[in-house]
């Protein structure tokens, strides 16, 4: 009898031995495979650039993640989430004001230069804040037109903008801003492209770039 | 009898300290040097390891090593947590030419990717076990 116990509690033991060893890493991949829903919103940034080897650069950041990991940096400017700037950086312009002045204006271009080398436009449209700026080189004397070198386009929700200055009067806050970003649907923030690079700035709730 | 008993508490005492120990997963390092004479390097060890090692590290070093780095292990803690949550995920990739850098997760591990013509390293750490160094070096800190 004593020697069926023996010759069953070896098994038995390597049994739960197995157990407590298997679920220690499968069960810890699956509590975080459900817990990173598909309602995560991704931040994602890819730069081509074309020179020499050709390079290209993927970032891909969970908005939640940056939203905790941002205000546990604490250097330089950058404090509790928040952006430092000094008033003399912005040439005696109040961004406050301007902002305000922005978001209580009907949709609209506020801003078209069209010059020799660049043009310019600044507007605001279906609670979304544009800048597009083109490089160009100037247009030749035989055939007139302007060869495109660069071409910036920055879309950005108000409510973003509005959350990025929401902190202090010299402060820029990056995650009232992240949060704010966060709530909306897919968007292309940021796109440039010139001859030696392409960037592209994102948001999706895909965890990989296209 | 008394003997089998022994053997089977030997045992059962080896398969749970194995356990244990391999429960956390193993730190693998791969280091592939393509050039004449390079050295190749492959070593796992078990996760679980580390933070047993580190008690045997004189106090005096961790203090020092905790009083470099004190600034960034808080911040140390909160990706390693925040990671767990984002398994099987690319974060960076740069490629330039024939040089590939990834870092991502694997599961619960972070891992670490650099293949070039030259070298090619692989570093996958379990994301808990960062975590269990930098608090101990954050208890280890001058003060406390």
């Amino acid at each position: 009898m004593r020697f069926q116990t023996l010759r069953l509690t070896g098994p038995a033991l390597l049994s739960l031995a197995a157990l407590l060893a298997v679920p220690a890493g499968i069960f810890a991949q699956t509590s975080s495979t459900s817990s990173s829903s598909s309602s995560d919103r991704w931040l994602h940034v890819r730069v081509i650039s074309t020179e020499n080897k050709g390079e290209t650069v993927r970032v891909n950041v969970p908005l939640e993640m940056a939203e905790k990991v941002l205000p546990a940096i604490n250097k330089d400017r950058l404090h509790n989430g928040k952006v430092k700037f000094d008033d003399h950086q912005m040439d005696g312009v109040d961004l406050k004001v301007l902002l305000d002045a922005v978001r209580s204006s009907k949709d609209g271009e506020y801003v078209t230069v069209q010059g020799t080398d660049s043009d310019v436009r600044v507007a605001k449209q279906g609670g979304y804040m544009f800048v597009h700026v083109t490089e160009k080189t100037p247009s030749s004397a035989k055939d007139g037109k302007a060869i495109e070198k660069s071409r910036v386009e920055v879309k950005v929700p108000m409510k973003v903008v509005d959350a990025l200055f929401s902190a202090g009067k010299d402060e820029l806050d990056i995650v009232a801003a992240l949060r704010a970003l966060s709530a909306h649907g897919d968007t292309e923030l940021v796109s440039v492209k010139s001859d030696d690079n392409t960037v592209r700035v994102w948001l999706d709730s895909k965890n990989v770039s296209d | 009898m008394i003997l089998a008993k022994l053997a089977l508490g030997f045992a059962s005492t080896m398969v749970f300290a194995t356990v244990y120990t391999f429960r956390e997963g193993t730190i693998r390092i791969d280091v592939d040097d393509h050039r004449d004479g390079g050295s190749h390097v492959h070593f796992w060890v078990p996760a679980a390891a580390v933070p047993m090692a580190m008690h045997f590290v004189p106090k005096e070093h961790l203090r020092e090593a905790s009083s470099h780095a004190s600034e960034f292990l808080p911040l140390v803690q909160i990706v390693t947590k925040e990671l767990r949550r984002y398994p099987n995920t690319t974060f960076v990739e740069v490629e330039d030419g024939a040089d590939h850098v990834r870092v991502s997760t694997v599961g619960t591990k972070l891992q670490i990717d650099v293949v070039n013509p030259e070298e090619n390293v692989h570093i996958a750490v379990p994301l808990s076990t960062v975590n269990d160094v930098a608090a101990q070096l954050a208890n280890s800190a001058p003060g406390i």
